[in-house]
């Protein structure tokens, strides 16, 4: 009985103990200033880290922990009270398809982040319409030669259901359009990296990515509605399928956080770090 | 205990001295025995409670989702559509057990066989070439595997059956027999080995050849043993997943040809978990499906259990 009393009181420590230093993380931004923690989108994860960085040498005396996951974590986190900042392909504080606006968070637009059209190295094809691609990812259009390839089965391959990069193709390049779900030809990767390998190693394959990622000989991207997919054609409008990448906060952020926002979206780390990362700065968009 | 001492005492002091150091380290190696024994027992009991609150848990949130879906639509209904709140199992379920039996098929035999020649057949140079290189292989992080499988495996699969994308339970079966292979071969090797020598001689003697003897003698003796490795080798094929998602294609349909791009329980919970709400059906859902691992790992495991009992009382 004794033992078991004992072993009782050392559990409850132990739980206690962890419960605690898990809300400490949490409760930590609150009350003490100074601790910023950032849990989201993997595409943003680059510019985070970076931006940290810099930020870190500026204030020693803040922290920053900074991890990504996928875009829908980012505003789940932030509304679980886990992260302060939830970084997000999208503007989380509205309905998009698929997931519901979460109440009270405010989104800061730090990033512009294009998103391009791929192919494997194989098909011919150079040029896609909106209703094309709408076509082909829909499961309409099933082979090449029918939008001016050559006669083989097209392979789609796409992102997860929850992925940034997917919610913002489907709203830019499919104009809304429907993705397939269940057809033979028809793949779903959990990464951008996946994406890659799987459309570099799949003749006749085609799926999407964000253009950062666009290199190599064994991928190309397509053009959209004749317009190729570069930074300078999304800074001059003629380029559409791009996305704001944002900081979702709860409420306006405060003090050390606000500052780190600020300090994302100055001029000197705009037109510097983050664009040396291949992303696009805010201030180039006119929209 | 005191009063022998105390005798011994007024006898001889220094042999009383003696016998009272002998005494303090008595009581100190008691003391420690002791301590042992409660951190032991500590230790136990610690991990039988975190157990307890991982399978409470998982338990707890997947029962949640009964509220609003029914099990019979969720074990029953093959459209998977959580978006549009249709959260039907069955697909992957049949799919899963679909995936390990392929798998099985295809590495028990050569498994089998391996372990026979490792411990029968093969020459002692060979025998320690293999089996090292066996143990390696297990130790070779899923991912790669996976990984291999993507970028060797696939490009292959598509060359000769003329598929478009090669992804399906054949590519996942292929990618896991290789995982397994080394679990199950190691293991029947041992079990082979375990064979008493005096059951070959007994079979030599009747005038068997070295197949009779492998075929009718050995095999049957070791049965248990291979069993277990087998069950051993199911296990790992079951909860499998990174290899899995990268060969098997991710779509939640029914695999109706081998290379019908489909999902497991364990590739679709890896896919959706970390992308849908916290509080959410498809969340509970994503729950259910892992408490249906863990419920068939269970069974699993007591079923090695039986068989490993069966077998010491034979």
């Amino acid at each position: 009985m004794k033992l078991f009393k004992k072993f009782t009181v050392t559990a409850l420590t132990a739980v206690i103990a962890v419960t605690a230093s898990f809300a400490g993380i949490a409760a930590a931004a609150d009350t003490l200033k100074g601790k910023i923690t950032i849990n989201g989108s993997t595409a943003l994860l680059p510019l985070t880290l970076q931006a940290a960085k810099e930020f870190q040498k500026l204030h020693p005396k803040v922290k920053i922990a900074a991890s990504g996951k996928g875009s829908v974590t980012g505003p789940q986190a932030v509304k679980k009270g886990i992260a302060d900042i939830g970084a997000c392909d999208w503007d989380a504080s509205m309905d998009v398809p698929g997931f519901k606006a979460f109440d009270g968070q405010v989104a800061n637009k730090v990033a512009v982040i294009p998103f391009a059209t791929i192919v494997n190295k194989n098909v011919g094809v150079e040029n896609l319409t909106t209703e094309q691609l709408a076509g082909i990812f829909s499961g309409k259009i099933t082979n090449w030669k029918e939008v001016g390839g050559s006669d083989a089965n097209i392979v789609v391959i796409t992102r997860s259901f929850g992925s940034g990069t997917r919610v913002n193709y489907q709203a830019k390049a499919l104009g809304g359009g429907d993705i397939v779900k269940k057809e033979k030809n028809y793949k779903e990767t959990g990464s951008s990296g996946d994406m890659k390998t799987a459309v570099a190693t799949t003749p006749n394959a085609i799926g999407y990515i964000d253009l950062v990622y666009v290199s190599g000989s064994d991928i190309k991207a397509v053009k959209h509605n004749g317009v190729a997919a570069t930074t300078d054609n999304v800074i001059n409008g003629s380029y559409k399928i791009w996305a704001y990448g944002y900081y979702m906060t709860k409420g306006q952020p405060t003090g050390a956080t606000k500052e780190f926002i600020e300090y994302v979206q100055s001029k000197k780390f705009q037109n510097g770090s983050l664009k040396k990362l291949k992303f696009i700065p805010i201030a180039a968009m006119k929209g | 205990m005191g009063a022998p001492v105390q005798s011994l005492a007024s006898q001889s002091p220094k042999k009383a001295e003696h016998s009272n150091i002998n005494e303090k380290r008595h009581r100190r190696h008691l003391l420690g025995n002791r301590l042992s024994r409660y951190y032991f027992f500590f230790s136990i009991l610690a991990l039988c409670f975190v157990l307890a609150l991982v399978i409470i848990f998982i338990g707890k949130t997947a029962l949640l989702l009964f509220g609003d879906v029914s099990p019979a639509e969720f074990f029953l209904s093959f459209n998977w559509t959580p978006e549009e709140e249709a959260f039907g199992a069955a697909a992957f379920i049949v799919n899963t057990l679909t995936l390990t039996a392929l798998t099985l098929l295809i590495a028990v035999p050569i498994s089998v066989g391996m372990a026979v020649l490792c411990a029968e057949i093969a020459p002692k140079w060979m025998k320690s070439f293999i089996r090292p290189v066996l143990d390696l292989l297990v130790g070779i992080p899923s991912i790669v595997y996976g990984y291999l499988g993507l970028t060797v495996l696939l490009p292959f699969l598509r060359r000769i059956s003329g598929e478009g994308l090669g992804d399906g339970v054949l590519a996942a079966a292929l990618v896991l027999a290789l995982m397994v292979l080394p679990t199950i071969c190691r293991i029947s090797d041992d079990a082979i080995l375990a064979v008493p020598r005096k059951f070959r001689d007994a079979a030599y003697a009747l005038g068997s050849t070295r197949l009779q003897v492998i075929m009718r003698v050995v095999l049957p003796a070791a049965k248990r043993g291979i069993i277990s490795a087998i069950i051993l080798g199911m296990t790992r094929a079951v909860g499998e997943t990174m290899a899995v998602v990268m060969v098997i294609g991710n779509t939640p349909q029914l695999a109706k040809s081998l290379f019908t791009p489909s999902s497991v329980l364990t590739s679709n919970i890896v896919m959706q978990i970390s992308n849908v709400e916290f509080d959410s059906n498809w969340n509970y859902a994503l729950h259910m499906m892992a408490f249906l691992l863990l419920l068939i790992s269970f069974v699993l495991i007591l079923v090695i259990r039986v068989i490993g009992r069966k077998r010491e009382d034979a």
